[in-house]
């Protein structure tokens, strides 16, 4: 549970590099996620190439302070297709577990990161010659932070969980 | 001028993000539209800056409020439209001045 609470969106981060293998460990938590039938429908592009990374700063207005790496999850649709009506939906899970673990290991190596959704799909497209059947949906920054912020507020668990039945809550 | 440098260009750079932010705004939440908006009037300023080559005390209060702005949209949306409000006050006090 520390490692889970202790997560934070960053968007400030060092000028400090991040060794290969750590970014690999981090990608490698990715593709351990759960995935419905075992489909597997992504693909990662692991990006740590510092020019690229301000190229793609430049069409991604949701991506704050300049990190050291990228992962840009994508759903591969001839593996999501796989799942019939459900893959579409059921890709974009497995890409989300995929990035919760990716971001969970980030942050037990001491990384930061955020998940971005504000970039421009087509200019990524364009930028990292990205075939039609795979969809870059998120994209995850990393780097040392600068801070670690404050944990916002949470929805209570009170409010959120209803026990057996819809409404009845756990007691106050 | 030549193409080869644009990318360090900050002209450059806030075209490229108001294309990119115009595209997005269509699909994400409303309260990204003035997000964008002053992320760019920050780019603005950085622009100014270093057209006068030094930071600017009143331009620097400005941006002290972008990023007080940006630090609330996601939790206190009622007080990100007070602070947008404050921004507004306070870049009318520097034209007023003039």
């Amino acid at each position: 549970m520390d490692i889970i609470k202790g997560r934070r969106s960053i968007r400030s981060f060092q000028d400090k590099e991040i060794p290969r293998e750590h970014l690999k460990t981090i990608v490698e938590a990715g593709i351990w996620a759960p995935s419905g039938s075992n489909i597997q429908p992504w693909e990662f592009i692991l990006i740590d190439d510092s020019t690229l990374i301000k190229k793609i700063k430049l069409l991604s207005p949701g991506l704050y302070g300049v990190p050291k790496a990228l992962v840009i999850l994508c759903v591969n649709k001839k593996r999501s297709e796989k799942a019939g009506r459900l893959g579409e939906s059921l890709a974009i899970m497995d890409i989300s577990m995929a990035a919760q673990n990716m971001m969970l290991a980030a942050y037990s190596l001491g990384i930061g990161s955020c998940p971005i959704a504000s970039f421009n799909k087509k200019a990524l497209r364009e930028l990292l010659d990205i075939p039609e059947h795979v969809d870059p949906v998120l994209m995850i920054s990393l780097g040392y932070p600068t801070e670690w912020p404050t944990p916002p507020r949470r929805r209570p668990l009170e409010e959120v969980v209803h026990v057996n039945e819809y409404g009845k809550h756990f007691g106050r | 001028m030549s193409m080869e440098n644009i990318l360090e260009d900050e002209h450059f750079q806030l075209l490229a993000f108001l294309v990119a932010s115009a595209r997005g705004c269509v699909d994400e939440p409303p309260t990204y539209g003035p997000l964008r908006l002053i992320d760019a009037a920050e780019k603005v300023i950085s622009i100014i800056e270093k057209k006068y080559e030094r930071k600017l005390p009143e331009l620097e209060d400005v941006k002290i409020i972008i990023e007080k702005a940006r630090n609330v949209i996601l939790t206190d949306e009622e007080e990100f439209v007070k602070t947008l409000d404050e921004l507004v006050v306070k870049v009318s006090k520097i034209i007023k001045r003039l």
